[in-house]
């Protein structure tokens, strides 16, 4: 039974499960990035450092399987976290005018 | 053929790298050029698994335009040093447990997985431009259409979301009246 796991690249071939263990390791690396940083503008840098970890993923497996609907989901993906980042950072820049913030906890009163 | 290995094994080690320092940089600015890092990286990935048209998106959109306006809003906001807070002092070592317990679930999940055999399709169109405006503008029409509200809802947040207001200084000064009254 052949390996299924080996994706043909050019001559050569690479193991889906290589590059699948980079996007595991960079996803844990965001999520305790977002648990361990405080400041507003890191949290948000490390959501697309996950987000990109989850696209790795989707190509991975597009190119594993020859099935492209992996690479349209990933372009999807991109124009949400596009439009995450847009959002974000505008409530972050609302919520400077009013006060200096460098660290989310102080955010926790309800009120401006 | 052992270049693929190569240049996955560079580009890994360059991501990885990266992603750490996101999360050990001191300054946000050194945090989101390490991010630009990393997609770049992960763009010369995306292309080995024939992804070539993500790879023109990662590179132009997201690492070009998408970290462009993170620059520009540290930029907007100056430097801000994190303190160390007296608030949830346990809160460092909580997230690291909760990591390391999040990486060992999700490893366990990796072992032994198996692959199904790929579709048989021609390798030689795969991933390119045309397949994949084949795909958006037919089977996948609706949510490509959809993609284009959510962009609107984004822009019109955004703008709406920043425009005018009072600053931290006008506020504070209004504080100062009222209290003088």
């Amino acid at each position: 039974m052949p390996d299924y796991g080996q994706i043909q690249v050019g001559s050569g071939s690479l193991d889906a499960r290589l590059v699948l263990g980079l996007a595991f390791v960079l996803f844990a690396v965001g999520a305790t990035g977002v648990l361990i940083r405080r400041n507003p503008i890191v949290i948000l840098v490390c959501i697309e450092l996950m987000l990109n970890a989850a696209n790795l993923t989707l190509i991975t497996f597009a190119a594993q399987l020859h099935n492209l609907e992996g690479q349209l989901f990933a372009l999807m993906t991109m124009t949400v976290a596009a439009a995450e980042a847009v959002v974000g950072l505008a409530i972050l820049v609302d919520i400077f005018r009013v006060r200096d913030v460098d660290d989310v906890d102080e955010l926790s009163e309800l009120r401006g | 053929m052992i270049v693929p290995q190569i240049v996955f094994w560079v580009m890994a080690t360059i991501a990885v790298l990266g992603g750490l320092g996101v999360i050990a940089s001191r300054q946000p600015i050194r945090s989101v050029l390490c991010l630009v890092a990393v997609m770049l990286a992960l763009s010369v990935i995306f292309l080995e698994l024939s992804a070539q048209f993500v790879f023109a998106v990662q590179v132009i959109v997201y690492a070009g335009a998408v970290m462009v306006l993170f620059l520009f809003v540290v930029a907007l906001l100056g430097p801000m040093r994190e303190q160390p807070s007296n608030r949830l002092r346990f809160q460092w070592w909580l997230g690291i447990v909760v990591g390391v317990v999040f990486a060992g679930f999700v490893y366990a999940q990796l072992q032994g997985i198996g692959f199904r055999a790929p579709d048989k399709v021609d390798l030689t169109v795969f991933g390119t431009v045309e397949q994949i405006g084949a795909g958006l503008f037919t089977t996948y029409l609706y949510p490509f259409e959809l993609t284009s509200i959510l962009l609107l809802v984004a822009a019109v947040g955004a703008i709406y979301l920043s425009r005018g207001g009072r600053t931290a200084s006008e506020v504070h000064r209004q504080e100062e009246e009222d209290h003088g009254a």
